[in-house]
Order: C-alpha cells, then structure tokens, then sequence
C-alpha cells in the first residue's frame, strides 16, 4: 500500500520495523514533534529538533532525499526570512554591520531605513530557519510512514464511528477525483487551442474560473453515483458497523515509543520555559 | 409462491423532468430466473433497476406510484439498507463503487455492518473472490490501480459476499475492452452456474444476453416492449432495431434469410446452414489510399510516463486525407496516449509526429487545434462555457475570427451534429447524447483536417453508435481524417476503413479490416470478431473475402436449398 509522500511524489521509505508500529503510534511521533517546534525559541534547541528529526525519518526508512524537493522553497523562505531580519527588524544586540539605505530629515523628525546585521538578528534568523527545516522533516515523517488506509483504519481502531471513517475515505477518494478531472479538464481546454503557458494570469484566471463549471458537474455527478453504490451495499450515513475486522494491536512497543516522544516533545516545553 | 420482483403499474418521474423515466412498467421475475433488461438510452433500465433496493422512491426525490415487491417486500414500506441485504447491485462504473484502499477493505466494508464473525467475514472474501476468478493475491491490490474486468469483477465480489438472493447487474461490461469482457462474461457464468440467485442483467450486448438469459425483457420508453425468451425476442430484429436495440447479427441473419429457427450463436446459423447456401466472396474495395494527401506522420514514436511507465514504444503511422482508422488494441496499449501525443497534447519522449509535413512541436497551440481536433472520451471533461453557442465559439474566438464568421460557423457545425435551436441551452442541462454531440462540434467547429475521437461508442446503444459513426463517416467524405479509439470490432468492421491494432505500445497490425479480422493480430490483440465473420469462417469462406456485417452477409448469400 504507498505511503501519501509515494502517491504525491514517488518517494519511498524503506520497510522498516517503524512501519510495522500501530497507526497511532505513526501519527503521534510527528504530531509530538510538530508541538516541540512551537516550544523551539534558540538555535540550539531548533537543530538539536532537527536532528531528531531526521533521525526518526532514518529510522523510518525514508530517504532525506526527499528534502531535495524542498529545496528551491525552503531556500526562497530562507533567503526571505533573513532579509526580513536584516532589513525591518532593527533587533538590537551586537552589530556585526550596519548601513544606512535611506534618511530623511522632516520637521518632525528623521526617517532612517537601514540594514542591520546584529547577534539577535542573525539568532532569531536561524531559529526559524532550523523550525521550517524541522518543519519540513516531520511532514516528510507523518506523509512517508501513513497511508490513506492507515488514516482510516487508525480512526476506527480509536473508536470513531464507522460513518465517519467511510467519509473519511470518500475525502482521500474525492481529493484524487477532484484532481484528475481538473488535469484532464485543463488538457480539454489545450486541445482546444488554450495556450497555458503563454496567457496572460488574468486570462489563466477566467479559465480557471471555467473549469469550475465541468469541475462542479462531475462532482455532482460522482457523489451522486457513488451514494447510490454506497446505499446499493447497505451503507448509509446512519449505517453501524456491528463487527470490527481489522484489530490492531497496540503493543508495549509503541506505548514505549509514544511515550519516549512525548517526553521529548516535554523536554522541548521545558527548555522554552526555563532558558 | 412469492415472486423474486413484481413490479405493477410502476410510474416515476424525477423531480424537475418534464417527462416520466418509468409509464406504468409491469413485469415480475420468478426466483432463480436470469433475466436480462435491454433497450436504447433513456428506455429507464437504470431507474427501474434503482426501484428494487428502494432508492427510487425513498432516496430520489420525484413522483412515484404503482409498486415494486422484492423477495415480497414492498419497496416502499423496508428501508433501502434492508432492502440491500436481499438485493445487490453492481453499477456501470467500478470506479464509483470504490471507497477504500484495498480490494479486502472493499469487501469488507459491506460485511462489517452485517455483525459477522471475523472468519465468516474471511470466509466469503475468499469465496466470493474466488467466484468471480481472482485470487487472494488481489486483496492488498489498490481497487484503482486495478485492470477495468478486474475491477468490475471485485464490484461483482463484493456484492456477492454479502450473499444476495437478488444480484443485479447494470451494464457491467459497457466500460470494458474485450479482455475485461471476456474477465466479466467467465464471472457472470460461473455465478449463474454456481449459485441458485436470481439475477438481472441490464446490458446492451445481445451476445452476452443470449448467452445466459432464461427471458427477455426489453424497455421502451419506460414501459415493457418486448418480453420473452431470447429466441422469441431477437426474432422481432427489425423491430429492435428500430428503436436502438441489435439483435445478435447472426438472429438478425436468421430473421432476415427467413430461416425456420432463430440462431443465436454463430455455431448454431453455421450448422443451420451448412450445405444449404452458397456464398460469394466478397468484392474487396480498390485502395486508393496510397494517392491521398498526408495527413499525420508519427515517426518512431516512444513515450514514457513520469512514473517510468512505457506507453509506446516505436509507433510508426501515416494518417491521410478522407481515411477513418478505427484504433483497437486491450486497455493499456498505448491508443490514447498515442492520440494525445499526435494532437500534441503530450510531448513524445522520442521520435516526433508530422502535421501537414511540419514537426508538431513547430505549431502554437491554437494553430494546432485548428489542424488536429481531439475529442475526449467524457464530455463532462469538455463542456466549460455557459451555452451551447459559446462552447462552439469557444475555440474560434481563441483564432480571433470576426464575430460574423464565428456565428456563421456555429450555425453551421450545430446544424451539422443536430443540435439547432439549443443555443442558448446551458451545456450542463443537455442530454448525454446532446452533450457527446456538443464535444464534438465544439472541436469540429475548428474545421481541423484530422479528428481523434476517444472512444465516443463506450456505454452508448448500438442506434447511438451507428449515428454517431454515420456523423463521423460524413465528416471523411470531405476529406477530414478520422481517428475513432473503440474498442467495438463490429462497429469498426462497418464503418472503417483501417483498422489499426496496438498492443503494448507497439503497432502490432494495420490494413483494412477484412485483413486485419483475417490476420493473426485477432488472437494477438485479443480481439472480439464479429459473428458474422465467425459464420462466414464455419462455412469455409476465407477470412480476407468474407462478410464482415450481416447487410453484406445476406447480400452475399443464396440459398441452395
């Protein structure tokens, strides 16, 4: 069964003893660590996030080439980010460099924009570099060890209701259907003599706002149909499930697991709170 | 005794439709019997088959009386999931009856709700797997990534799991190529010939409806035209006919060489006949191709998709003026992708295609739209503009032709596909003929010189196809080019003038379809032959002289005896 990160960009973890753990531990890792990253205030504590990080992916199989994806956008927002620092901030601390790139003297006073590179600056930068690395990693970790099934069954194996994880399933079917009609839709309009690349964004925009009009007639049209499949197999909104045949067992493994992260997660709440 | 449905005086009409889909239908069904539902679009097969689980009245808002019984129970007094223990229905699309991820969740899905015990719930996964043919090697495979008669055969399996008294079948091998029929057809017999269930067959197909229905019932309108054994029924052949619905060709054969007894397999006409007819070969056409203008060239053509899947694989082929190829092969082997690469639609990973003698990648978009028209399978895809003017506008605006031209032209291609008087009509709103027709013009009006048009037969009445192929074959005979995907051998064999074969990315055939049909690219690409090729075979006649429909068949004929 492909992970989300295989279905969306071909990546594949390998088969690891982590992705034999229960879907709940799965999910829980990186949501542990997603919560540690709002508690990561220094650049310390943000690479050591990191560095967990990409251990865990490790462990998991995934390969960190997956990041190469990333690359061009973490190092746009990275680039941005410092900049932002550097040319609005004005932090105080230690000045490494500063210049003056605009004055203006008025009778109410001066208007000085200036670049300025200071300890702080260059600190804050770095932190929020490290969390959107961090960031990326434990995306990469929740998309490349849970499938669309997991999600499902998971949900179930918590106790939510058969109704919900049928609908839950319909969401992951819709998001697919939901692209390829408007793929395909696009295509239609090319083959017509809709040049994509060389209209203008107005243009593109109005197209766009056409597609909406098959996009809307197939949903229609597949959500009618598959309610009909659905009611044809006795299953309606209302429908309860009256036997369970997944079980997953959730074992001492990952009680172990989750509660290592969770003290981690813990940790990371305390250094924000402490330093 | 209680009847497995009977359904008296059954009236509906969907909420906002002028007319009714059912007119006081009556018909009832004995417990056990294989019934099979037939008539042209729109005759209300589906709707009645949506009365037996009570989704019409209770789920679908219209105007319903009369009543349905199934099994003795009132549709209108159990609730539809109640209903749906006793009655299974596989629909026309697999896909739409997919929720989740893997063939065994899918099954499991109806059984949950049924209080089963774990191995009971394995139990009928594998029985009902092994029913249709699949083993259990299918039940981690994603339902999507699935061939289409693999697909149809898991909607078979999970119906059957949940041990119906009442299976109902809605047209489900009109997706299909022929492999994926055959895969169906295997399934359906061993159901009828495994399991002591009623089942209702609704299918277009007369082959595959003498093949397995004790009866008969063909729809007209909403009401029962016809009923009776197949034998009884297909022998009214003109009368079917003229509403839409094709008899087997060698029934058609029988009622129109007024033999003494309906044939409905080739065996049976070509025992029927033997020693008692002559038949004259076939006079093969002169093939002026060869002095005709070209059209499309497609050199060395290999495309492979991101996921490093090869959809073609060296394809050489030469389009010319006023030719309509029929383009054959099992799903997967290429025919579209080979389509979207010559209207450029996709960029060949090698080799290049040739429009009007220049490289396709030399055009802008919309002066290649102007050359090579490409019609998708689905118009719900195509259909983007508020009105039907609009949307053949659509593309002729995009030229920035004078918007006294653009007028001109629309009238002209909506006059053309019968569509006049509908201007103003919101595409959504058409009918899926109209709609089909629409997505067609809208191309058309570009008056490009060669049309690709994705499998415009699939799911249609045979009357449909054949005025869809007329349309087509005219278009030809002012020298447009012509390329339809199908996968429908008789409609190609009538209508084509080449049949080009694709298996596996490769251009396995190509040549008219009397040495196509006589060729070894039949078992190769696995295609279906029609009947009457089938007979004319029995008889001794050479394949490459041959009738190939049954008008040239009786033509052909004289009878000895």
């Amino acid at each position: 069964m492909p992970t989300i990160l295989r279905e969306l960009t071909g990546i594949e973890a390998a088969s690891t003893r982590y992705m034999g753990l229960h879907v709940a531990t799965k999910i829980l890792i990186p949501l542990f660590l997603s919560i540690s990253i709002l508690f990561t205030k220094d650049p310390l504590a943000a690479i050591s996030l990191i560095v967990i990080s990409a251990l865990t992916c490790k462990l998991a199989g995934i390969p960190l080439s997956a990041m190469k994806k990333y690359v061009v956008v973490i190092g746009s927002m990275t680039s941005f980010i410092a900049l932002s620092f550097v040319l609005f901030a004005h932090l105080p601390g230690r000045v490494f460099y500063e210049a003056t790139l605009l004055r203006i003297e008025a009778e109410k006073g001066v208007f000085e924009w200036k670049i300025l590179v200071t300890d702080t600056a260059l600190s804050y930068a770095a932190t929020f570099i490290a969390r959107i690395f961090a960031m990326v990693l434990t995306a990469i970790l929740l998309l490349g060890t849970v499938t669309d099934r997991d999600f499902v069954w998971g949900l179930r194996s918590v106790g939510l209701p058969f109704g919900a994880c049928v609908a839950a399933s319909l969401f992951f079917r819709g998001i697919q259907l939901f692209v390829s009609d408007f793929m395909t839709i696009r295509e239609a309009m090319s083959a017509r003599g809709v040049d994509f690349e060389r209209t203008s964004l107005a243009r593109r925009f109005l197209l766009y706002a056409n597609a909406l009009i098959p996009l809307l007639s197939l949903m229609i049209t597949r959500s009618y149909e598959m309610s009909l499949a659905l009611e044809a197999r006795g299953i309606a909104p209302s429908t309860r499930a009256k036997a369970v045949y997944h079980r997953f067992a959730f074992r001492r493994r990952d009680l172990g697991i989750t509660l290592t992260y969770l003290a981690v997660m813990m940790a990371f709440i305390l250094w924000w709170l402490l330093w | 005794m209680v009847k497995a449905i009977e359904a008296r005086e059954v009236r509906w009409k969907y909420l906002g439709r002028e007319e009714p889909a059912l007119r006081g239908l009556s018909l009832s069904v004995e417990k056990g019997e294989f019934v099979a539902i037939m008539g042209p679009s729109g005759a209300g097969k589906t709707t009645f088959v949506l009365t037996l689980n009570g989704t019409i009245p209770q789920r679908l808002p219209g105007d319903f009386s009369g009543s349905v019984k199934v099994l003795g129970m009132d549709t209108r007094e159990h609730d539809v999931t109640e209903l749906a223990r006793k009655v299974a229905i596989v629909f026309e699309d697999p896909e739409m009856q997919f929720v989740m991820t893997t063939v065994e969740d899918e099954i499991v899905l109806g059984l949950e709700p049924l209080g089963l015990s774990r191995e009971e719930m394995e139990e009928r996964i594998k029985w009902s797997l092994d029913l249709v043919g699949l083993s259990k090697d299918f039940l981690d495979r994603h339902p999507y990534q699935l061939s289409g008669g693999e697909k149809q055969r898991v909607a078979i399996a999970t119906a059957l799991a949940r041990h119906p008294e009442v299976l109902v079948l809605d047209e489900p091998t009109s997706d299909l190529d022929p492999q994926g029929k055959e895969e169906v057809v295997s399934a359906i017999r061993r159901v009828r010939d495994e399991l002591d269930i009623t089942v209702i067959l609704v299918e277009h197909e007369s082959e595959i409806v003498a093949e397995f229905a004790d009866r008969v019932i063909v729809l007209r309108e909403g009401k029962v035209f016809l009923e009776g054994e197949p034998r009884e029924v297909f022998a009214k052949a003109k009368e079917l006919k003229e509403i839409g619905v094709y008899p087997p060709e060698t029934a058609e054969i029988s009622a129109r060489l007024e033999l003494s007894s309906i044939a409905l397999s080739a065996e049976e006409l070509a025992e029927a006949l033997k020693g008692k007819v002559s038949i004259n070969q076939v006079r093969r056409e002169a093939d002026d191709g060869a002095s005709r203008r070209l059209v499309a060239r497609c050199v060395s053509i290999e495309y492979v998709y991101p996921g490093g899947i090869k959809a073609l694989r060296g394809v050489n082929l030469e389009v010319r003026e006023g030719e309509f190829i029929a383009l054959v092969g099992p799903n997967g082997s290429g025919k579209t992708t080979l389509a979207k690469v010559m209207a450029g639609l996709l960029t060949p990973t090698k080799g290049d295609v040739l429009i009007a003698g220049r490289s396709v990648k030399e055009y802008g978009r919309a002066e290649l739209a102007r050359l090579v028209g490409y019609v998708h399978q689905n118009p719900d895809h195509q259909l983007f503009c508020q009105k039907v003017y609009d949307e053949v506008a659509f593309g002729l605006r995009l030229l920035g032709l004078p918007e006294d031209e653009v007028k001109r032209r629309v009238e002209e291609v909506l006059k053309l596909v019968n569509l006049s008087g509908l201007e103003d009509e919101h595409p959504f709103f058409l009918s899926k003929g109209e709609k089909r027709r629409l997505a067609l013009a809208s191309v058309y009006a570009l008056n490009p010189r060669l049309l690709i048009v994705d499998e415009p037969t699939t799911g249609q009445d045979r009357g449909f196809c054949d005025r869809i192929m007329a349309l087509l074959k005219a278009l030809t005979r002012d020298g447009k080019a012509v390329i339809v995907i199908t996968h429908s051998i008789p409609i190609a064999a009538k209508y084509a003038d080449r049949i080009v074969v694709l298996k596996s990315g490769k251009v396995i055939a190509d040549g008219s379809p009397r040495d196509i049909l006589a060729s070894r690219a039949v078992e190769e690409g696995r295609l279906i032959i029609p009947q009457t090729l089938k007979v004319s075979r029995l008889l001794g006649l050479n394949g490459r002289y041959a009738p190939l429909t049954p008008d040239e068949f009786v033509r052909a004929v004289s009878l000895t005896c």
